[in-house]
């Protein structure tokens, strides 16, 4: 199991991995988180609203309601990734790198960059 | 029987307690809910189970919440943007209560003014002598002498031979230098004048003080025996065109040269002088002075090592008069540098310009207890009014507030209050600057207070005691009111009467506080106005008195022949100061082993009835009298002599006592009288002349007038001896008018205080006093109704009061010898005045209400 730490602080790169894949709404990120970590990242599902919130507020994200016409599903809300989400997707990437390299080097695995 | 519908309605209400939640994202919770509820059931799951595992899996709306509460918060700078947000509700706040902020504002800048005020007089104070380098070094050489039934003597003044003695005998000692004040006649053209401020000094003046040098150089002084150094203003005065280094001057009839003009020391130095002439003058006109141990007249002070160890030194010079002169009755030791100006010892012929400790002392305690007061103040109203605040407060917290952040707007508040309140007070203390350098006898001026180091000085103590102040007043009423219960104030009938025993007691605290100063103010006036009524012993009052250098008895002829002018006495003393004294005098029946302090003076055979000496036996000087004394009661007293009339005392030579005198006060009214025998002289250097006040013009201008045609290059210099004794007692005057102000505003900043509690007492109780008039009750019911309580409290202060100021006063008194006797009616008539003015701010605003229409105070709600 992820630490609760690890787990905060891998929100946001996680979610704009998900989003960078196509636009999706709140229950099916945190469905596909499930899936990705095998269980392991354990989120209690409403934890994930204040996040995607404050990073609609800095910028990286934005949302909108969508309503099938036909009214067959119920109305969604709709997350995307934005540009300024993509720059901050690459620069998480390069840290999580860096810490990764930093670790394999230390446990002596070998850097799969 | 489960339903789905009705459950996930409750579960959504747990959510709307929080308004952490923006708008719609309840709404997108809810569908989380249900995808995950469908897909649940879809896996084979019952209803109830679906939204058991969803639920559970969604965590609870208090935690998450909490999450959304910290995303809420703005992202940059949320800090500056929270202290703005403070100020913003700060200014609403005072704008929204106008009165109140004024009342506080107010109360606050007063205290300010006075701490102000004070602050500038202590360190003023503080900071006498500060300015020499080698200050931690110097020392001042001091004596005590012993003598047989006599208290312990005190003396500033050292004899010629100690200072050198000092520096060769002690390896720690590594310069001396020695000071007397002297006078000299100036000559300008053909005019006389005389100076009297000038000192006569050792050239190490220079090297071990630091006063500063404008021009010419001082290093031949030591070896130039006519040197001189002049201060700016007689350089200006004598040398008005050009600088005067080089030139000549003639003094007492002899040239001297300018080496130096010094930086006029004013003000914080006890060190004062116009000019500066050479000390080894002195000692070269006769080769025998240098070596007298005799007669103690200079000030001495040495310069020490800095490795030196005090009171091993002080232990080994402590006999060293002693040593070389056998019947020396005086110890000596070193007073550092910088006590002498504050210094609590009552030294016999200390210099001029010394400052008191104990006002220091008494203004600084009275400075912090006016900002006291006025903190209090501040507290006070500001706890009273948390009743409405309250619901704010409430609401503050029903959003989200935090108690830091509650108690961080509040102090906020008091803080920026209290910064208004320093400018505010900053701008009013300049505006008084002149008047408070009259009482005060301080020449502050703008230029000084603004000058960079002080500026920096001034915005440092504005900043400090705005902070101290916000802080001081504002973190009580800070706790309090971030303590109020939200669910409580929601109540309609939630009440201001937190903490009001805590007000109580400040309140009291308060009016003990003004109390005090009040009877202290009374005391102090009464005792400066017994002393200035106090018999003397002589008649001080419609006497001038001027130095005349030759020709004095025709002199003293001439005046008297000026209609008005009752009688003209000759003496080498000032009758209010005479400080020569001697244990050298034998009589009769003395023990040899005993050594007795007697002062003396010389006086001609019509002084005695001009000053209006009383004889109490035998009779006055005789114009032919040439061996012949007269002694005051105590000298009689001390000699042990029955019946002194014809007696024969050794002093300086075999001489009859004719006469007893009445004691008369020939020392500050702080001492006691001393015993004092009196010399016949034929014709001392100073006329006192005794004339009739009503015609008072007219005699001065016809004495200057003798005076010109008598003495025509002389400049006619009168003084007057009820001046001089006023000046005497400067520093009591100065007090008693001090502390009236600060009395008068101590008093006013309590009863701003007293006002705002009522004006909120009554406002609390406005409902209950309409009610009360429509029940019928009286005016002067209500009146007393409201009045009893606050009225209580000060009378509760004043018997606290009474008791400390009884004390405190007596404990002052004592340090005069003719002191008043604290009278009750002096406390029991502050107590009066502190209670109509108590009771006259309670009345404007209970008598608004009790008169205000019932209509009025039941209409609204």
């Amino acid at each position: 199991m992820i630490s609760k730490n690890l787990t905060a602080a891998s929100s946001k790169p996680i979610i704009l991995g998900i989003l960078k894949q196509g636009s999706s709404y709140g229950y099916l990120i945190i469905k596909k988180i499930k899936e990705m970590s095998g269980g392991e990242i354990e989120w209690s599902d409403g934890m994930l609203y204040p996040v995607l919130q404050r990073m609609v507020k800095e910028g990286t994200i934005r949302s909108k309601w969508i309503v099938d016409d036909a009214g067959n599903t119920r109305p969604r809300k709709y997350y995307e990734i934005t540009e300024l989400g993509k720059k901050e997707l690459l620069e998480e990437k390069k840290q999580w790198m860096k810490v990764h390299s930093v670790l394999g080097l230390l446990w002596d695995i070998e850097p799969s960059v | 029987m489960f339903n789905l519908e009705e459950s996930i309605k409750n579960w959504l209400t747990s959510f709307y307690r929080f308004n952490a939640f923006q708008h719609g994202s309840i709404e997108e919770m809810e569908q989380h809910l249900r995808d995950h509820i469908e897909d649940l059931i879809d896996d084979g799951l019952s209803e109830q189970e679906a939204f058991d595992k969803a639920t559970k899996s969604f965590g609870s709306a208090e935690s998450i919440a909490i999450d959304q509460h910290k995303s809420n918060k703005p992202i940059h700078n949320s800090h500056s943007a929270m202290y703005l947000n403070y100020l913003k509700i700060a200014v609403r706040s005072f704008s929204k209560h106008k009165s109140y902020a004024t009342l506080n504002i107010l109360g606050l800048t007063m205290g300010l003014i006075i701490v102000l005020l004070i602050g500038l007089f202590v360190s003023d104070e503080l900071s006498f002598d500060q300015f020499h380098k080698k200050k931690d070094q110097l020392f001042r050489v001091v004596e005590n002498q012993h003598y047989a039934g006599q208290p312990l003597f005190p003396v500033a003044v050292t004899p010629t031979a100690l200072g050198p003695a000092l520096e060769s005998e002690y390896p720690e000692v590594l310069n001396f230098m020695r000071y007397t004040q002297n006078s000299y006649v100036f000559r300008q053209g053909e005019n006389k004048i005389t100076e009297n401020g000038g000192i006569m000094a050792d050239g190490s003046l220079f090297e071990m003080f630091s006063f500063e040098l404008l021009d010419g150089d001082i290093s031949s002084f030591s070896e130039n025996l006519n040197g001189l150094v002049l201060n700016e203003n007689l350089a200006e005065k004598y040398f008005p065109n050009g600088t005067p280094v080089g030139k000549e001057i003639e003094l007492d009839g002899e040239n001297y040269e300018v080496l130096a003009v010094a930086k006029n020391v004013h003000g914080n130095s006890h060190i004062e002088f116009d000019y500066v002439t050479n000390f080894e003058k002195y000692l070269q006109e006769d080769t025998s002075r240098a070596s007298n141990w005799a007669s103690n007249w200079l000030y001495t002070y040495v310069e020490l090592d800095p490795q030196a160890d005090l009171s091993n030194l002080n232990d080994k010079i402590i006999g060293l008069i002693k040593t070389n002169l056998s019947k020396s009755v005086s110890d000596i030791y070193l007073q550092p540098l910088l006590d002498v100006y504050l210094g609590e010892v009552d030294f016999t012929a200390e210099v001029s310009t010394k400052g008191e400790m104990m006002y220091v002392k008494i203004f600084t305690i009275v400075a912090i207890f006016i900002l006291l007061i006025s903190c209090i103040n501040f507290m006070n109203l500001s706890t009273a009014r948390s009743a409405k605040r309250a619901k704010e407060v409430g609401l503050r917290k029903t959003v989200g507030a935090s108690r830091r952040e509650l108690i961080l707007q509040f102090l906020s508040e008091s803080m920026i209050m209290a910064f208004f309140a320093s400018i505010l007070a900053v701008a009013i203390v300049i505006i008084l600057l002149p008047v408070f350098n009259q009482i005060t006898g301080k020449s502050f001026d703008l230029a000084y207070i603004f000058s960079l180091e002080n500026g920096m000085r001034l915005v440092v103590v504005v900043v400090a005691s705005a902070l101290l102040t916000g802080l001081l007043s504002g973190i009580y009423p800070a706790f309090v009111l971030s303590n109020i219960q939200p669910l409580r104030t929601l109540n309609k009938y939630a009440s201001g009467r937190r903490g009001e025993w805590l007000r109580k007691a400040l309140v009291i605290f308060q009016f003990t506080i003004s109390v005090i100063l009040i009877t202290g103010t009374w005391v102090v006036y009464s005792q400066f106005s017994f002393i200035q009524n106090v018999d003397l012993g002589y008649d001080k009052d419609h006497v001038i008195y001027m130095f005349v250098n030759d020709q004095r008895k025709v002199f003293a002829e001439e005046v008297r022949k000026i209609s008005g002018v009752e009688n003209v006495g000759l003496s080498n003393r000032h009758p209010g100061y005479v400080m020569s004294s001697t244990s050298a005098f034998d009589w009769p029946g003395k023990n040899p082993d005993e050594s007795i302090l007697m002062h003396f003076m010389g006086v001609d055979e019509n002084y005695i009835p001009t000053m209006k000496l009383r004889i109490n036996e035998g009779r006055n000087f005789l114009a032919l009298d040439s061996t012949t004394v007269m002694i005051n009661e105590r000298a009689k007293e001390l000699m042990g002599i029955k019946n002194p009339i014809g007696q024969t005392i050794t002093a300086y030579g075999e001489r009859k006592i004719v006469g007893v005198v009445d004691d008369f006060n020939f020392k500050s009214i702080h001492n006691k009288i001393e015993p004092i025998v009196i010399f016949k002289l034929d014709a001392p250097p100073r006329a006192y002349i005794k004339y009739d006040p009503r015609q008072e013009e007219k005699i001065q201008s016809e004495i200057e007038q003798v005076w010109n045609r008598m003495y025509p290059n002389q400049e006619f210099n009168p003084y007057f001896l009820d001046r001089d004794f006023n000046e005497m007692y400067e520093a009591e005057k100065r007090t008693g008018s001090l502390s009236t102000y600060f009395a008068i505003l101590a008093i006013f900043v309590s009863c701003l205080g007293l006002y705002g509690l009522v004006a909120y007492a009554v406002e609390q109780r406005k409902k209950e006093i309409g009610i009360r008039k429509v029940m019928g009750a009286s005016v002067s019911r209500l009146f007393l109704l409201l009045s009893t309580d606050f009225t209580r409290l000060v009378i509760f202060s004043l018997i606290l009061a009474l008791p400390i100021g009884w004390v405190v006063m007596d404990q002052w008194l004592d340090n005069f010898a003719y002191r008043i006797n604290l009278s009750i009616w002096v406390f029991l008539s502050s107590g009066a005045v502190t209670i109509v003015l108590a009771i006259a701010t309670v009345s404007y605003q209970t008598l608004k209400a009790s008169y205000d229409n019932p209509v009025n105070s039941l209409r609204d709600d």
